[in-house]
């Protein structure tokens, strides 16, 4: 350690002034521009959001799509990092080098892929067709359920990355110890496994849902403006309406979300210990 | 039989994750119009066609430019700061290092959006410049985390001793420090130029005419005409992330430092 403040500030401070005035700043403008009107400060810009039923549903399907994904990752996650963390070493790299292997391809691509499967003449269809399960292709893309995939695909690696590292530091004969004593898989799992992985769980809980909250593309490509969810309302908002007290709203509340999931499942993380 | 229940469950869960981009890799490969899988006979047409497409040219050296100079810029921030951060007795010190990590937790598009209306438009400034600050500002966080993470496993006593032998403090950090993460930096490199390259909500506001980043650029012709080009470009652009990153891995173990 040094103890020479002043040149340590002069390492530290270009930094943070760049940051502060290329992002804190303009982003704090944004954020107050809701609460600016002609007469003062104002929250009618949130009134006014809320009142609307778009905004309403689109929020609540932002809402739902966020909890449901980071949900089915979680249980994916489990079984997935749970079968994974019992190969051999070897065996467990190279599966764990194909988990972490999406996370560097471009999202776009990986959403891509979705309309290739559910579109119009994609492979669901056709065998849906083929089959004689129905008569006309379905509506499958521009639905939630294409959202919803292609979120969870996007979102799971990082899921599986924080479950392993946890399950990392379970002792390795406590499951045996706890099965000799009697305990079935589902005590197993609630008393032992979930108590000592729980955070893992919160950090790969908090990396799916507010990426899933704050995502743009796979919305944007498999969602179109079927499906709108907050990101893809606030561009609309902007480039369509030109409402930036709407696009100022819809920011203050995504980084709510994604800063209240943070504490919150951190608060569990604790309180259980 | 359990061995075989883990290896079912490891089956699905790959397939659900790489499953895709095998699709997208052949789905390119077409040598029908449409975009089909699987693919009307197999041709590399479309991954030829890309390259000739204009725009996709220019907005590939476009993200390419932002990727590389945004990258260093944020490393010539992220050092000293990562470096100030860990050998430094420095007040408000918690404080810098929340500023400095912020841009992670906003999401992108609400800075394009904030940097597009305070700064482009009355600042006169271009939207080349813009996006410039804003990768920088992207990248930044994960310079400073992936470097300090580096600093933290070299003792600090190294550069006391280096010191203590007549170097200056910059002598110290050029040839103590310096040679001794180098390994991070090359990872905080790698790792930012890979996100910034893959980059969408961030530029989403920020491009004008001529200036837009690839992944922009792909969104935009994906709503003019599904025909398998994008597919292809898909396909290449994950071809060269997963090169960089095996080549990285081979050099130094980059997952080590991720």
């Amino acid at each position: 350690m040094f103890s020479n403040t002043r040149e340590g500030l002069a390492l530290a401070l270009p930094a943070a002034i760049f940051a502060l005035l290329l992002f804190i700043l303009p982003v704090g403008i944004l954020l107050s521009e809701a609460f600016q009107s002609d007469a003062g400060w104002t929250l009618s810009g949130y009134t006014d959001f809320f009142s609307k039923p778009l905004n309403q549903t689109v929020f609540l399907r932002t809402l739902k799509l966020g909890v449901l994904v980071a949900g089915t990752a979680a249980v994916i996650g489990y079984a997935a990092a749970f079968s994974i963390s019992n190969l051999s070493p070897v065996a467990r790299g190279r599966v764990f080098g194909l988990v972490i292997l999406p996370l560097m391809i471009s999202p776009v691509a990986r959403t891509y892929a979705w309309i290739v499967i559910l579109g119009r003449t994609g492979i669901v269809n056709d065998a849906l067709v083929g089959l004689g399960l129905a008569e006309t292709p379905i509506r499958l893309l521009f639905t939630e359920t294409a959202v919803f995939l292609g979120l969870l695909q996007l979102f799971m690696p990082l899921m599986i990355i924080s479950l392993l590292s946890a399950m990392e530091n379970i002792p390795r004969d406590v499951i045996p110890a706890a099965r000799v004593l009697g305990a079935n898989w589902f005590q197993v799992f609630f008393r032992v496994i979930l108590p000592l992985t729980k955070e893992g769980l919160v950090v790969g809980g908090t990396l799916v849902f507010t990426g899933a909250l704050t995502a743009y593309i796979t919305p944007a490509i498999l969602g179109g403006s079927k499906v709108l969810m907050l990101e893809t309302l606030l561009y609309q908002q902007v480039n369509v309406s030109n409402d930036f007290v709407s696009a100022s709203v819809i920011a203050m509340i995504l980084i709510i979300m994604s800063f209240t999931a943070n504490l919150l499942l951190k608060r569990i993380a604790t309180a259980r210990k | 039989m359990k061995n075989l229940t883990s290896w079912a469950i490891i089956g699905l869960t790959l397939t659900f994750l790489i499953g895709p981009f095998i699709i997208i890799i052949f789905a390119g490969a077409s040598a029908g119009e449409s975009l089909a899988f699987p693919p009307d006979g197999l041709s590399l047409r479309w991954y030829l066609k890309v390259f000739t497409i204009e725009s996709f040219r220019q907005s590939f050296v476009l993200s390419m430019g932002l990727a590389i100079f945004g990258t260093l810029a944020a490393l010539l921030l992220g050092i000293p700061a990562a470096y100030a951060l860990n050998r430094y007795e420095l007040p408000g010190a918690e404080t810098i290092r929340t500023v400095v990590a912020s841009p992670i937790i906003v999401p992108g598009i609400i800075v394009g959006l904030a940097l597009l209306r305070y700064m482009v438009i009355p600042l006169d400034v271009t939207v080349t410049v813009a996006l410039f600050m804003a990768h920088t500002a992207l990248v930044l966080p994960y310079a400073v985390r992936v470097v300090s993470s580096s600093l933290n496993n070299l003792r600090s006593d190294m550069e006391e001793a280096a010191v203590l032998l007549g170097c200056t403090r910059l002598q110290a950090f050029t040839k103590v420090v310096l040679p001794n993460i180098r390994g991070g930096v090359l990872a905080a490199f790698i790792l930012g130029f890979v996100t910034s390259f893959n980059q969408v909500p961030v530029s989403l506001f920020l491009s004008g005419p001529g200036v837009r980043t690839l992944p922009i650029d792909m969104l935009a012709y994906m709503e003019i005409t599904y025909d398998p080009s994008v597919a292809a470009l898909s396909a290449l652009l994950a071809f060269m992330s997963l090169a960089i990153v095996f080549i990285a891995e081979r050099l130094l173990g980059f997952s080590r430092y991720v």
